[in-house]
């Protein structure tokens, strides 16, 4: 800190705008970004939630193999431009011992400033990284910095952000804990937070679930430390941050609930190790899993039919359950 | 006294690594090293069928590979860790092995992974615990000095092997140094094989012209090392008449790294962060191809990974500024090379029709 910061006069942050496309880490931290630039006085747009035209414009712009989350958020990008100066971009490696993140967030910043340099858009990052010791208050507030804005505000800004975020995130966490005492049959869908609660390709499904009767219980809105102990058990190496609070979750809740959805984008690299893994783990278990791959498709009846008949396997395992206990009572 | 059983150890196949291993196990750690036959077909196909479908390829090798060793009679694995995925094969591999019913005592250094060098001592402790320190560090050095002259003889042999004026001088030597490797059991061994093939190597008669074709080869760590994974590409680029070049190694990559801190600067036009594990690496080192005029790249990697695809971008900025040609590979667990074999002439076509127009 011993540096002499100059103010950088190319940031007249009275009339820059801030882009945050809504897509990929936006459902875990959007309520830290958007309330961080709030309290610094910036403005900022956030992109329209997904929909076909953001999918097939951003499976234009990006590499023709990288996955389908990563195809939205160029989309998202796309969407963007012309309406804000900069484009939230973080960059976050890891965060401790393994705890890291997919590549594709390592490598964000640079494949959205490279597939859109011909644009008028700068992308704008913080970089997390605890090995070079930047945890996030520390990356956020050297962002904010190098944007003009004093080290005591930013410091403010990043508290009550966080805050405000911790706030969000408890209360998401226990409405969804809440649902595993409800009756009826109790399905898990586990999947990583910007596939869920994505528009175009998550929500379609919890829809149709939720239409359907099921009592649908999100894996990855879960109370993180606890689960990132659990998974520990289960799996001593695995390293994915985001992976392991669903497998933790799981772990957790095992006895909680009839059936789970492993849902994952094509082709998403986490997952194909980690589901194998949870498969494998699950014969002691018996609990019926799911596995379901969404690519970029645009019709919903073929993932309606296999949903379909998962529910009937659940609700025929369930009636069989009960008329072995009533035999046991008898 | 009765002598203790010793363990039979083994390594997934690494392109021609193994003998490094096999010369630590046997000579530094005092124990039976198993080679598995060079990988096949059957290989892959072993490593398909057990792995999950969408896993990059080359876990599937390296499974196969276990199998393969496990049926050769090995009763230790040892797996290696990395920054992608790589860092979970190790644990996924073990669970899968023992599905399938096979018992072998397991060495994940994923598990000793904890930011302390220490730990990698208890990993060796664990393989045999009345270990020497002395020869270890001993057969240590010698192994490192091993992947050097692997390295350096891989590297010379591609740059020149596709000009010999009879055909097939280079490969013996080559085949040679192996063998001689496979025998070593000390350092002046090691030695006497590289002086060997090396002076073999520039008594071959060769015809390179003034303006030889240079190709640049770069991708993702395994498959652009491992001549069975990406189908002897360099080989048969070699072949036409080129002169293969490749940085990435384990001599350059691993013993002999730069650092993140010397590549960066190089290319932050390109990228502001560290984009993943190999990535830093193989961006200079397109640029540097670009630069120094080479007429073409080749970008390998295996079906899914993400370090390789998230760079492509950078690549394809590179390739439009600096005007140079590259062609993508994506390699899956195919059966087959006459598709790869047509893309590669056709590239070769291109880049030789163009140095023509261009010079």
């Amino acid at each position: 800190m011993d540096e002499i910061r100059m103010p950088k006069a190319e940031y007249n942050h009275h009339e820059m705008v801030v882009g945050i496309p809504r897509s990929l880490l936006y459902f875990r931290y959007g309520v830290l970004w958007e309330r961080f630039f709030q309290e610094l006085g910036v403005k900022t747009i956030t992109s329209a939630p997904t929909n076909l035209k953001i999918m097939t414009n951003g499976s234009r712009r990006a590499a023709s193999e990288m996955c389908l989350a990563m195809k939205i958020y160029m989309g998202h990008v796309e969407s963007l431009i012309g309406k804000c100066d900069y484009i939230l971009v973080p960059r976050i490696l890891d965060f401790g011992l393994r705890r890291v993140m997919c590549v594709n967030f390592e490598a964000l910043p640079d494949v959205v400033s490279n597939i859109f340099f011909e644009s008028p858009i700068r992308v704008l990052s913080y970089n997390i990284d605890v090995s070079k010791k930047l945890d996030e208050r520390r990356a956020m507030v050297e962002m904010a910095v190098s944007m003009g804005f004093s080290h005591g505000k930013s410091n403010k800004a990043y508290k009550k952000a966080r805050k405000a975020q911790n706030e969000a995130d408890s209360r998401a966490v226990k409405q969804n804990e809440a649902k595993y005492k409800n009756d009826g049959i109790t399905l898990v869908l586990a999947g990583h937070s910007y596939i869920l609660e994505d528009e175009y390709i998550g929500k379609p499904i919890m829809q149709y679930l939720n239409e359907n009767g099921v009592n649908v219980v999100r894996a990855d809105l879960v109370d993180r430390k606890a689960a990132l102990r659990e998974s520990e058990r289960l799996s001593p190496t695995l390293k994915w941050e985001l992976s392991r609070e669903i497998v933790g979750s799981l772990v957790m809740h095992v006895h909680d609930f009839d059936g789970v959805v492993l849902l994952s984008v094509y082709p998403c690299a986490l997952d194909s190790m980690v589901n194998d893994m949870m498969l494998r783990k699950n014969r002691i278990t018996h609990v019926p899993i799911l596995q379901m791959t969404l690519d970029a498709q645009t019709g919903t009846a073929g993932v309606e039919t296999r949903l379909e008949s998962f529910l009937d396997i659940l609700k025929m395992r369930k009636e069989v359950e009960a008329g072995n206990g009533r035999e046991a009572e008898a | 006294m009765a002598e203790k059983q010793k363990r039979k150890i083994a390594f997934p196949m690494v392109a021609r690594y193994n003998e490094v291993v096999r010369y630590f196990v046997e000579e530094g750690l005092q124990q039976t090293y198993i080679m598995q036959p060079q990988m096949t077909r059957r290989t892959l196909k072993l490593g398909a069928k057990y792995a999950p479908d969408m896993v990059c390829t080359p876990f599937k090798t390296v499974l196969g590979s276990m199998i393969e060793a496990l049926e050769a009679g090995a009763d230790t694995l040892i797996m290696v860790f990395g920054y992608c995925r790589l860092g979970y094969y190790g644990e996924l591999a073990e669970t899968i092995l023992r599905d399938l019913g096979y018992e072998f005592d397991y060495l994940n250094l994923a598990e000793y992974s904890t930011g302390k060098k220490k730990d990698y001592l208890k990993a060796i402790k664990k393989l045999n615990p009345d270990a020497k320190a002395v020869p270890m560090g001993k057969a240590g050095l010698d192994g490192l000095k091993m992947i050097e002259y692997i390295d350096e003889v891989e590297s010379y042999y591609y740059q020149n092997c596709g000009f010999e004026t009879s055909k097939g001088e280079y490969r013996r030597a080559l085949n040679q140094f192996t063998a001689d490797l496979g025998r070593a059991k000390n350092r002046s061994d090691i030695d006497d094989a590289y002086d060997r093939c090396m002076s073999r190597f520039h008594e071959i008669p060769t015809d390179k012209g003034a303006f030889p074709l240079r190709v640049g080869v770069l991708g993702e760590y395994f498959t652009v090392m491992d001549e069975f994974s990406n189908v002897d590409l360099e080989q048969s680029i070699a072949d036409l008449g080129v002169e293969v070049h490749r940085w990435m190694n384990v001599s350059h990559r691993n013993i002999h790294y730069p650092g993140e801190k010397n590549l960066h600067p190089r290319i932050s036009k390109y990228c502001n962060y560290e984009m993943g594990p190999t990535s830093t690496a193989n961006i200079w080192y397109a640029k540097r191809c670009a630069e120094k005029g080479y007429d073409g790249l080749v970008h390998v990697k295996s079906a899914g990974c993400t370090p390789e695809i998230d760079i492509m971008p950078v690549l394809q900025r590179i390739g439009a500024d600096y005007k140079i040609p590259i062609l993508y590979l994506t390699y899956d667990s195919q059966d087959g090379d006459a598709g790869l074999q047509t893309r590669i002439e056709a590239f070769y076509d291109m880049i030789e029709m163009r140095k023509k127009v261009i010079r």
